[in-house]
């Protein structure tokens, strides 16, 4: 945001009233009868005022702290409760203030939107302004060109009248807009006095400016529209996915799914997607060993039901785009395979059983694994995948991602999982409140290995292990109308940087009497405004000697006969 | 500024635009509010959840082929021209245990009147599987869907949000009702009552 | 591919000898402080030329004649902006008094001129100056040609890259407006930022984690590092800005006496002013769009363009910060000092996010390769 709101209380826009006191009178609460109108119209002033916008701006800045440091209910729900349970006393009032989700926070919407109403409310008349001064001449030349911050002076040979017209062919081939006398603003008019003073010309060049600066706040307006579209038609889902499973991208199959205000699971993309396979590079040797150098997930997929099957890659940063969704993999992990046969001898359990990776790195990954099914009673098994196992000092820890030597280690339980009724649980954590634990010490297993029950509760053998990977599925319409605005947005940010508007006059009167030479004094003056780069001293310098080049030509020698001015 | 228009007027028509698209906006963003997806459907017994399709606008139930837990191929042409109930689920899911019972009572009592059931199996391992049937004597098939691929063509034409739901398929194939979650004996009798009623 | 060990020892080779050639400037700088050419006469000389235009642009505002102005407040606001004098004081300005002959603007100083005229110290800073910032340079690109991707993939490289930006981009400004005795600061600034960098978050030449190999890195960070760079240049200005204005102050008071040995050879108070300002005007859309490639990096990386994660969070912070600024600077009662605090606020915002968000606050971003 650069300073559209009427900044430098600018020479060049007479309508900037921003930071004008407040009047007082029926324009301020200090007057006397102030109805419910005037309320609102000295309400809306002081939320259109830049001041406001300024401690809005900052209100905006602040606001956002907590959300960088609290966790946060949309990233990261599992955080929120961890303070929950490690804060019990302040969590609750964090969380009545909107805390743990302060980007939909009624308080931090209304920051923005108090902030983007007084956006609205300066850019909308000063885009109303703007069109006016396209249509506007620039003012007349001020009496005393040498007082302005950069000037020139020079004297010519030819008539007052002349040195005006050659100077204003100049300045309209450098594509200023020009201003010459009108028929009865000469001398007399303007109070000006003396014979030639009537001969000037004034010239403003870089309306651009201002359109970029309206163009750049319009774009950060478009672009909290397009963020609004995105939560209103768009939609995000997780998906994880085991290596040689296929599924439907229907509401059911997915693993969590945020839909827009107005989206439904009918408005899902119509795809089905298949995980051949999936492999992890990881750097072997070095100071990186471990460092994970490529992720690559090669799927089937059918773009419609009943389409034809195409094959694709999907890699960090390279989603692929289905039907108009876009995929992405966003999450990988290990998911050994067990198989459990119960007391009966019954195979109640054999599946790939995705496990999560922990913070301990080396991809040592835990999960749980309930077999509700089994008889006589329920089983439950809570484990650790090592995918590359050693014994350091008595303890099995991972010492390389990849699945060099993999090991599972296991702690079963029978009982109650507390699944036959209740709310749902979740598939990685295993309720053991209504369950024995059936071994003292983890039991570590390697592939093909078992493990038997004791009371002759059955066994679980770890067949082996695939991969997964987690899948993020998302459609958001406001995409590329937010591509579109942060583009405008810069755009007009250059703009409004890099054109400065500027203006130049020239006078030309005939020279003093005595001073000589009956010649023509020539004035030149400039005023640049907001000159961020600072070149407008060189561009003077260089016009007016272009200029005063040009009245030399103009006249060889004697003074000539007045040329017919061009362009009146 | 232009002269010709009277400054005062142009001022106010563009204070004026700029509070009504601030208005607007605010608008746009409170509906914008994260909020939850909503089913519209027609309710019946003021149970939002269990469905009863009126006649004439009762959804067309997609064909499907799949293999049952035990291994057989089974398609849906076979059950045509009967009342079909059609219940999705899967070993993993708790509510799923909860109805269990509900539907095994409900499919003994319709079975005289040509009621078949048909379970359709939702991200599930035929051990998992047949565990549970074998756990809670479930004394219908089911056909295996660890795809989703059936449980998205029934999503096309009726809001399956997840597992379980049950359909209840009229005699013409046409989905006549529904309940999406855990099925109560009543919703469910009382929707075949209808179904099975009105001979449609 | 593997790394290239030699051409990462000849990097780090080359950013010892950045530091001390660094140190040098910092050193000729200051002698220039000591021993230069003195320049407070001339100082004053231009600094009343511009009180002087200022006192006519507040006539001039009003003169233009627009019906409806409010003429009076354009004086003084739009003055600081338009008095741009010559950059140095100690080059001879182009003076106003036209004679009979007329008087035309002087063609800007070409630089070199303006160099040897600033006297042997400056000569030995500048030369020192553009010799470290070659050896800086060769030490990004050989680290980058070592490892086989742009060398600012950890924080150590950032902060490595970065000050080779702001070096360039100073020796542009300080050449450019000729603001010789700015030089001590900002390099200064430099070397402490680099030898800190050197000393606690070295990370030797490596891969990147698949979640950086990516061409929106190259872009997004890129875009980052310069704006970074260039912001560094104006924090250093902008505290430059606040010393001089608290003493100006504490003279005006009565607090301090009027003469400050350093301050009075500082370009005026204005002209800090300026430049900070088109430093941070230069460097405000390149923050934009690294902030912009950052969104489109996160919407192939992630599947979101914008998703509140905290490194994302702080940018927006120091993009709203910086962009108060620029607003600030341009509304009456918050020009000068207050504004400079908002941008420093705005650097320090930067900084935290750098060095604290992405080491110690978990996120996506987590990959600056310095142990929490």
């Amino acid at each position: 945001m650069t300073d559209v709101r009427a900044p430098e209380s600018d020479p060049f826009d007479p309508a900037a009233e921003r930071d004008d006191p407040p009047r007082p009178g029926p324009g301020s609460p200090g007057g006397g009868a102030f109805g419910l109108a005037d309320w609102l119209k000295w309400a809306w002033r002081q939320l259109t005022s830049m001041r406001i916008a300024l401690i809005l701006l900052f209100l905006l800045a602040v606001g956002t702290v907590p959300g960088s440091i609290l966790p946060q209910q949309g990233a990261d729900p599992a955080a929120v409760q961890q303070y929950y349970v490690s804060h019990p006393g302040l969590a609750p009032w964090l969380n009545r203030l909107g805390l743990f989700n302060v980007f939909a926070a009624p308080w931090f919407a209304a920051i923005y939107l108090l902030l983007f109403a007084s956006l609205i409310g300066c850019v909308v008349p000063r885009t109303f302004r703007l069109a006016g001064s396209t249509r506007s001449l620039p003012p007349r030349a001020p009496r005393n060109l040498s007082r302005l911050p950069r000037s020139a002076e020079y004297v010519t040979t030819l008539p007052p009248a002349a040195a005006a017209a050659v100077a204003a062919k100049v300045l309209s081939g450098h594509g200023f807009r020009l201003r010459r006398p009108a028929a009865g603003e000469d001398a007399g008019a303007t109070g000006e006095t003396g014979p030639g003073n009537g001969h000037w010309v004034s010239a403003e060049k870089g309306y651009l400016r201002e359109a970029g600066n309206l163009l750049f706040h319009l774009a950060l307006l478009g672009l909290l529209v397009s963020v609004a579209l995105g939560g209103l038609f768009g939609y995000k889902a997780d998906r994880l996915l085991v290596q040689g499973q296929t599924f439907a991208d229907t509401t059911s199959a997915l693993d969590e799914f945020h839909p827009g205000r107005f989206v439904t699971g009918a408005d899902l993309a119509r795809f089905t997607m298949t995980l051949n396979q999936f492999t992890a590079s990881y750097i072997s040797t070095g100071q990186q060993r471990g460092q994970p150098s490529a992720f690559d997930a090669r799927v089937t997929y059918t773009e419609q039901p009943g389409g034809p099957a195409r094959t694709g890659h999907l890699a960090v940063n390279r989603p692929l785009s289905v039907d108009g969704a876009k995929v992405y993999l966003i999450g990988h992990g290990y998911a050994p395979v067990f198989k459990v046969t119960d007391a009966r001898g019954q195979v109640v359990y054999d599946q790939a059983t995705p496990f999560v990776a922990g913070a301990t790195g080396n991809f040592l990954s835990e999960g749980v694994v309930k077999v509700p099914d089994a008889q006589p009673d329920q089983l439950g098994f809570t484990g650790v995948f090592v995918p590359t196992a050693a014994n350091v000092g008595g303890t099995l820890e991972s010492v390389f991602p990849a699945a060099d030597n993999p090991v599972v280690s296991l702690i079963g339980y029978a009982g109650n999982l507390g699944e036959n009724a209740g709310p749902a649980q979740s598939v990685y954590e295993l309720d053991t409140a209504g369950m024995k634990r059936l071994t003292a010490s983890p039991q570590a297993l390697a592939p093909g290995q078992s493990l038997k029950l004791p009371g002759d509760r059955g066994t679980i053998t770890f067949t082996g292990y695939v991969p997964w990977v987690s899948l993020a599925i998302t459609h958001d319409p406001g995409q590329l109308p937010a591509l579109i605005c942060g583009m405008a947005a810069l755009g007009g940010l250059l703009l409004s940087f890099m054109v400065r508007r500027r203006r130049v006059f020239v006078r030309a009167r005939a020279s003093q009497p005595g001073a000589g030479e009956n010649g023509t004094t020539v004035q030149v003056g400039g005023l640049a405004r907001t000159d961020a780069s600072g070149s407008f001293e060189a561009e003077f310098a260089a016009l007016a000697a272009e200029l005063k080049s040009a009245h030399e030509q103009a006249a060889p020698g004697e003074p000539a006969v007045s040329p017919q001015p061009e362009g009146e | 500024m232009l002269r010709a228009l009277p400054v005062r007027t142009r001022r106010r028509t563009a204070v004026l635009a700029a509070a009504v698209l601030a208005g607007v906006l605010v608008v746009v963003l409170v509906t914008a509010w994260p909020g939850g997806g909503s089913g519209n459907t027609t309710t019946v017994d003021g149970n939002p959840s269990a469905v009863l399709y009126t006649a004439g606008h009762r959804p067309l139930a997609p064909g499907f082929t799949g293999t049952t837990l035990t291994g057989s191929q089974l398609s849906s042409s076979s059950y045509r021209g009967h009342v079909v109930v059609l219940n999705f689920w899967g070993s993993w899911c708790v509510p799923c245990r909860e109805e269990a019972t509900t539907l095994a009572a409900v499919a003994g009592r319709y079975r005289p009147a040509g009621v078949s059931f048909l379970g359709v199996d939702v991200r599930d391992t035929t051990a998992s599987a047949q565990a549970f049937v074998n756990q809670f004597h479930v004394g219908y098939p089911s056909v295996g869907d660890a795809s989703s691929v059936i449980t998205a063509d029934f999503s096309d034409v009726v809001p399956i949000a997840g597992t379980p739901t049950t359909l209840v398929i009229d005699r013409t194939g046409h989905i006549a009702g529904a309940v999406f979650g855990t099925v109560t004996y009543s919703d469910l009798t009382a929707i075949l009552a209808k179904v099975t009623a009105k001979g449609g | 591919m593997p790394v290239n060990v030699a051409l990462g020892h000849l990097s780090n080779a080359f950013m010892i000898a950045t530091l001390i050639i660094y140190s040098l400037s910092v050193f000729a700088f200051a002698g220039d402080f000591a021993f230069g050419r003195p320049r407070r006469a001339a100082a004053v000389r231009g600094q009343q030329e511009a009180r002087d235009r200022e006192a006519a642009l507040a006539t001039v505002g009003a003169a233009p004649g627009i019906p409806g102005t409010s003429g009076s407040a354009a004086a003084g606001t739009a003055a600081p902006e338009a008095s741009g004098g010559p950059g140095d004081p100690g080059v001879p300005a182009a003076s106003g008094g036209g004679g009979a002959a007329g008087s035309m603007p002087e063609p800007a100083v070409p630089a070199f001129r303006a160099i040897r005229a600033a006297g042997r110290w400056v000569i030995a800073a500048v030369l020192l100056s553009s010799l470290g910032a070659a050896a800086h340079t060769t030490t990004v690109i050989t680290r980058g040609l070592a490892v086989h991707r742009a060398p600012w993939g950890n924080m150590y490289e950032f902060v490595t890259a970065l000050t080779c930006v702001a070096v360039l981009f100073f020796l542009y400004v300080l050449i450019r407006y000729q603001v010789w005795t700015l030089g001590v600061f900002v390099m200064g600034s430099i070397v402490v930022a680099l030898g800190l960098a050197e000393t606690l978050i070295y990370t030797a030449p490596g891969d990147l984690v698949p979640a950086l190999q990516s061409y929106w890195l190259d872009i997004h960070v890129t875009a980052m590092t310069l704006a970074t760079g260039i912001f560094f240049v104006a924090a250093v200005l902008g505290a430059v800005y606040l010393w001089t204005d608290r003493y100006t102050r504490r003279v005006a008071a009565g607090q301090a006496t009027p003469g400050h040995g350093i301050i009075r050879r500082l370009p005026s108070i204005e002209q800090i002013d300026r430049l900070t300002y088109r430093t941070v005007v230069f460097g405000f859309p390149v923050w934009t769009f690294g902030v912009i490639a950052g969104g489109i990096w996160a919407d192939q990386a992630w599947g979101r363009y914008w998703g509140w994660d905290p490194v994302e969070t702080w940018a927006f912070i120091t993009w709203v910060l910086y962009a108060a600024f620029l607003h600030a600077r341009a509304t009456a009662g918050w020009r000068g000092r207050r504004a400079h605090y908002v941008q420093l606020l705005g650097f320090t915002s930067l900084i935290f996010n750098v060095m604290v968000v992405q080491v110690f606050i978990a996120g996506l971003h987590s990959y600056s390769g310095v142990a929490g």
